[in-house]
């Protein structure tokens, strides 16, 4: 089943000095259960992708739907992962978490259930109470990723998530992520500018232009392989790979 | 056998006797600094009646809580109370509202940047002159110089919220009220603690040159009055006590601070 539609989508970032056409005519269809990876150089316009997908934006021209009905503002069907954790550090990591039912005012017991049962099976019960603070960088990233599940989201728009991390970390943090996605079944979307990190998660990977950027090519990954560090073990991985950077960099 | 110290256990003990040493140096220099003057006084080192000495004061002070002391601490308290609550209530109040509205923090920029270089005492007469020679010309004079401070303190600390953050919420589809209560006011607590502080300072310093101005009691009063009439020992004792109030609350706010950080 589609869940998310983009068709000839344009952004032009108006300002005083300056008008920056930022993404042009970008068309993209994202089914149910799939995993897409965005690649392009950086400043390219992924982030504004997923600003507009998660209506944060409204496009210049073109359409964008998700689930069928046009998105014309922050809605229920995306939970938003962003470039840092952005985890606040006054509350405890469980109060962290329930911060979206609490935004959408639907905080009752069956999201605490929820939100309980991610956290115990993602390991971070014990630390329910403890402050971001007293977190690791990968501790915190799953909780940031917890939050977002805890939208019960329909459509995972995740924006370098691992950016932050240092290779050792995000290595694992990488294979936790998409391991959690797998097994909550969700859609999800990611942003980088990592080529290896798009080509042991994705399904699919999109690459993108400069600016204004444009899809570029789409590329079908098939490794056969169940998690991201078995995918870069696999022989295959090393000829995506070339082909992939060949495209991005071109 | 005697149980051997841990290693966390001797560095608790190493952090408080650093402690204790601290403190009674502290003590110890307050108690040179008193018995030198009252050395020096009574040796005729120094000349009592300019310098008065701690004896004197002591004096001073006994004399003058048979008399109308309470009334000059309470109204001194009184003022300096009321414009610290009312100039950091109201302060904190428009910091909000400019916070809120982009349009309104640009229309009144410049006039914020330009009350605040404006030494507040040169407005006394004219507050004299609207609201009376009394205690709410002080409180209206401590009031002016706090609160001008802190709106431009605690607008720097709601404005410093991370763009990200915001983002996050409105991403989730949280209302501006939202913003505000989940994320910029418990964000920029740390901003609002130091406004507290910096703001029990400068309400004396409004309290006392109000009363400096214009007044018929107060601390503020018998410490000029004091030195019209050359008795100095009435100012050094009025100036202890000052210290010793703005002492007093200064650690009232500390621990208003210590309270709101203990999670
Ligand atoms: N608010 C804005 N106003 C004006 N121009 C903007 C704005 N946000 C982004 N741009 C411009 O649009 C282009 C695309 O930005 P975007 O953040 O989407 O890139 P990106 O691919 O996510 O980059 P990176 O890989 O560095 O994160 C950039 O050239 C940037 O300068
Ligand atoms: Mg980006």
């Amino acid at each position: 089943m589609e869940i998310l539609r983009m068709d000839n989508v344009s952004l032009t970032y108006e300002t005083v000095e300056s008008e920056t056409k930022a993404i042009e005519n970008i068309s993209l269809s994202i089914d149910e259960g799939e995993f897409i990876a965005i690649v392009g150089p950086s400043g390219c316009g992924k982030t504004t992708v997923l600003s507009l997908i998660s209506g944060l934006m409204k496009p210049s021209s073109g359409t964008i739907t998700l689930m069928g009905k046009p998105v014309d503002k922050p809605g229920a069907q995306t939970g938003y992962m962003l470039q840092r954790d952005m985890l606040f550090e006054w509350r405890t990591i469980e109060k962290n978490v329930l911060l979206g039912p609490e935004i959408r005012h639907t905080l009752d017991d069956e999201a605490k259930k929820e939100a309980e049962e991610l956290l115990k099976k993602y390991g971070l019960w014990e630390f329910r109470k403890h402050y971001p603070g007293q977190l690791s960088g990968g501790m915190r990233q799953r909780a940031a990723l917890i939050r977002t599940l805890a939208l019960r989201p329909k459509l995972l728009l995740l924006d370098e998530p691992f950016s932050a991390l240092d290779f050792q970390t995000r290595l694992s943090v990488c294979n936790d992520v998409h391991a959690i996605i797998k097994s909550e079944k969700k859609t999800a979307l990611l942003v980088t500018h990592d080529i290896a990190e798009a080509v042991s998660l994705a399904d699919r990977i999109v690459v993108l232009s400069n600016r204004p950027s444009v899809v570029k090519r789409t590329f079908e990954v098939d490794i056969d392989a169940d998690t991201p560090l078995g995918r870069r073990e696999n022989g295959k991985f090393g000829e995506m790979f070339d082909k992939v950077w060949k495209e991005v960099s071109v | 056998m005697k149980k051997q110290k841990s290693e966390h256990e001797l560095f608790i003990a190493k952090t408080k006797r650093k402690k204790v040493g601290i403190m009674a140096i502290q003590i110890l220099l307050l108690v040179a600094f008193i018995g030198l003057w009252e050395l020096a006084a009574a040796l005729g080192w120094i000349d009592s009646f300019i310098t008065s000495s701690p004896s004197r004061i002591a004096a001073m002070l006994g004399e003058l809580s048979k008399q109308n002391l309470w009334v000059h601490i309470g109204t001194t308290l009184y003022e300096c109370v009321i414009g610290f609550i009312v100039s950091t209530a109201l302060g904190c109040i428009i910091a909000i509202a400019l916070w809120w509205s982009d349009f309104l923090r640009k229309v009144l920029e410049p006039y914020i940047v330009v009350l605040n270089s404006l030494p507040k005492i040169a407005l006394g007469p004219i507050i004299i002159i609207w609201v009376g020679a009394g205690p709410s010309a002080i409180v209206m004079m401590t009031v002016l110089i706090c609160i001008i401070v802190t709106i431009i303190s605690a607008l720097g600390g709601l404005m410093a919220t991370d763009e990200g953050k915001i983002l996050l919420l409105r991403s989730m589809g949280a209302s501006k009220w939202q913003i505000l209560t989940k994320l910029v006011l418990p964000g920029s607590l740390p901003t609002f603690l130091s406004v507290l502080k910096i703001n029990v300072g400068l309400a004396w310093v409004g309290t006392i040159m109000g009363e400096y101005l214009v007044s018929s009691a107060g601390l503020g009063y018998l410490i000029v009055y004091g030195g019209q009439v050359f008795k100095l020992d009435l100012v050094m004792t009025s100036t202890v006590i000052l210290c010793f109030l703005a002492a007093v609350m200064y650690f009232a706010v500390a621990l208003v601070e210590k309270l709101l950080k203990r999670r």
